[in-house]
């Protein structure tokens, strides 16, 4: 079943990006010159190679910002209002609030540690509105994207803008608060495997712990798991910290890793990190391969952009929208085998004849 | 807004619950554009809006009604599907006029027109607001007028509310529940699309990369704060309206006016504002949404042999 599964998946995302090259034929855009480019950029050399990780990396941790919920139950879409707190707050960590002679290491840490606090923070204010006032988390999460972003514009505009300059950006973050780089020419920086790092805590977490044994319970059938006495509010609660907190990490990684300063357009990371969650099945290690394979399409769409023929990067959009479309329908499908299955199962069992 | 919350609120009363609405939106003002720029009359772009719309919504209504996916997921996917793609044929779009040296211009007569109702579209502050505006908004009125009267007074309206609170006994009933759920979805669809519409065609008379910008969403929470009726959304649309231009107003006034008031704030960030709709639809949920519950069957799939 579950090797059914992934043949399923990586069948449903060729299905899918067949479908959108040969839209692209139609329109005049030659599918095998795009194919090539595509590879070009994303996996040809060691260059092309980094680039991916590097793409896949904030994907990955805003990815298990919404597997980590979505599997407890708790509907984050805010991934991207607590990656920009979570990047603010790292901003403001590197370049006002630590003394410049800080060393590296403790430096980059604690610049990690509160882009990380702040994005579940953020986080928590959906939860508790939750708790207390009932609010949908659906929603609240999505309003508090907004409410971040021109948030974040307005520190931008002021605390944390960077001197003798009117646009809406922050000072340049010192060098060696930058997470350090492991390839010259490229940008693969240490943050990458810090997110790996976290995805595999995550996949122990789930699979080992009673913790991860819970929030999955919860996910499944919420009226069940009160019943038998799981603490769902608070392990609802729990999840939303930390998955938050991987969003607000992603946020800080980034400013740290690639950026090296802020504007308030960091990237569409949170919306993206629902489809890589989705497509890795709400799985750390799914959403590990779901985010490499997200970070090779940008990094090929971006070298088809450069290249003469100039196609818009969206196109890698909408192929992750058609992937996710194509990821529902067979889940979809696939659940209701696993029902008709079990039923069936059932019945034998009654009738005696064992499953 | 209003149109877009109408439909929403219709589904959400059948126990469907969309967050899509906002990329149908978006898929609408697209279309809608893309339509009349072809063509160059404003009713075919009105009705290709409200034909994507119902494309899109036919989507959802498949995977989740259909086959039972999770409406929230659903949601989600076709948000991220309408912004890939939205964003993606504009560029091209623009890619292609520019190398056509054509210009992207709906000329005014082709577009829709205000319609300026005569005798009350005079009459002193209110009437140009009221009377004074597009065919489409007139619609709307009508529409919700309707809408209320069906939801309360009629046998449609009760089975649309057992939907969305009973559905067993519905089906008990010899309703077919899938179909009038799906039929709700379509009919917000084609709200939502029709809404995008009127942003494009008629408001701005263009169409810009993610132009809906979360109005989606805060029709959602109006939904919410209306309590599940037409006259609370109403009122909810019109209060978000009215602090909406209180903003815009606010922006521009605090440079031109002597008030003291006025001119404090000029020192405020103007983000402040913009942030001010979506800080207002959080705090009426926050004050609203645990008073009443919604429908009792609101985001559940519901299964025949289950």
């Amino acid at each position: 079943m579950f090797l059914l599964e992934i043949i399923f998946t990586v069948g449903g995302c060729a299905l899918a990006a067949g479908a959108v090259l040969i839209l692209l034929a139609l329109m005049g855009f030659p599918p095998g010159h795009i194919l090539e480019l595509w590879y070009r950029g994303a996996v040809a050399d060691r260059y092309a190679l980094a680039d991916t990780l590097t793409k896949a990396c904030p994907l990955l941790l805003t990815g298990l910002a919404a597997a980590i919920t979505f599997r407890a139950g708790v509907f984050n879409i805010g991934a991207q209002g607590q990656l920009l707190v979570g990047a603010a707050m790292a901003v403001a960590m590197s370049t006002r609030l630590l003394s410049p002679h800080t060393p590296p290491l403790p430096g980059i840490t604690m610049c990690l540690f509160a882009g990380a606090g702040a994005g579940a923070a953020w986080g928590l204010l959906a939860s508790l509105l939750e708790l207390w006032r009932k609010v949908p988390v659906v929603l609240s999460t999505i309003l508090l994207n907004f409410t971040a972003l021109y948030a974040v514009k307005i520190l931008l505009h002021s605390y944390l803008q960077a001197h003798g300059t009117s646009a809406p950006q922050s000072s340049q973050i010192p060098p060696h608060f930058c997470l350090p780089v492991m390839m010259k020419y490229t940008s693969l920086h240490i943050g990458v495997l810090i997110a790996a790092a976290v995805a595999m805590v995550a996949e122990f977490v789930q699979v080992m712990t009673v913790f991860g044994f819970q929030t999955t319970a919860i996910g499944l059938n919420e009226a069940a798991s009160r019943l038998v006495g799981i603490p769902v509010a608070a392990r609802q609660i729990q999840a939303m910290l930390i998955g938050a907190g991987c969003a607000g990490l992603a946020g800080a990684i980034q400013i740290l890793g690639v950026a090296h300063f802020m504007t308030a357009k960091i990237g569409n990371y949170g919306y993206a990190g629902i489809a890589v969650a989705l497509l890795g099945r709400l799985d750390p290690m799914g959403v590990a391969v779901a985010a490499l394979f997200f970070g090779a399409l940008d990094a090929g769409a971006q070298r088809a952009e450069e290249s003469s023929i100039g196609l818009p990067h969206e196109t890698s959009n909408i192929i992750k929208a058609v992937i996710i479309l194509a990821m529902l329908i067979i889940g979809a499908w696939s659940m209701r085998r696993t029902l008709r299955s079990g039923l069936w199962q059932q019945r034998n069992t009654e009738t005696g004849d064992g499953a | 807004m209003v149109l877009a919350g109408l439909g929403e609120l219709t589904a959400e009363i059948t126990g469907v619950i969309d967050i899509g609405i906002e990329g149908i939106m978006l898929s609408g003002a697209l279309a809608a554009f893309l339509a009349s720029f072809a063509s160059g009359h404003g009713m075919i772009g009105l009705l290709a809006g409200i034909l994507s719309g119902i494309v899109m919504a036919g989507i959802f209504a498949v995977t989740c009604i259909g086959m039972g996916a999770d409406q929230i997921v659903v949601g989600t996917a076709i948000n991220l599907l309408a912004l890939g793609a939205t964003g993606s044929f504009w560029m091209l779009f623009q890619n292609w006029t520019q190398s056509h040296n054509l210009v992207i211009h709906l000329a005014r007569n082709e577009a829709f027109n205000r319609i300026p109702i005569p005798w009350l579209s005079q009459i002193g502050f209110a009437g140009p607001a009221l009377f004074d505006q597009y065919g489409l908004v007139y619609f709307t009125i009508v529409l919700c007028g309707m809408v209320g009267w069906a939801l309360n007074r009629t046998r449609l309206g009760l089975v649309i509310r057992g939907l969305g609170d009973s559905p067993e006994t519905c089906a008990a009933a010899g309703i077919p529940v899938k179909l009038s759920r799906t039929l709700a979805t379509l009919f917000a669809g084609g709200c939502a699309g029709a809404a995008g519409a009127y942003l494009s065609i008629m408001q701005t008379h263009s169409f810009a990369q993610n132009m809906t910008d979360g109005i989606g969403f805060v029709v959602l929470s109006l939904v919410i704060f209306g309590r599940w009726t037409v006259w609370g959304l109403i009122s909810g649309c019109v209060l978000f309206g009215a602090i909406n231009s209180l903003q815009q107003t606010l922006q521009t006034a605090r440079y031109t006016s002597h008030s003291t008031v006025l001119h404090a704030m000029r020192h405020l960030p103007f983000e402040i504002f913009q942030m001010l709709p979506y800080l207002a639809a959080l705090i009426a949920l926050a004050i609203f949404a645990g008073s009443r519950p919604g429908p009792k069957y609101l985001g559940k799939n519901w299964q025949a042999d289950s």
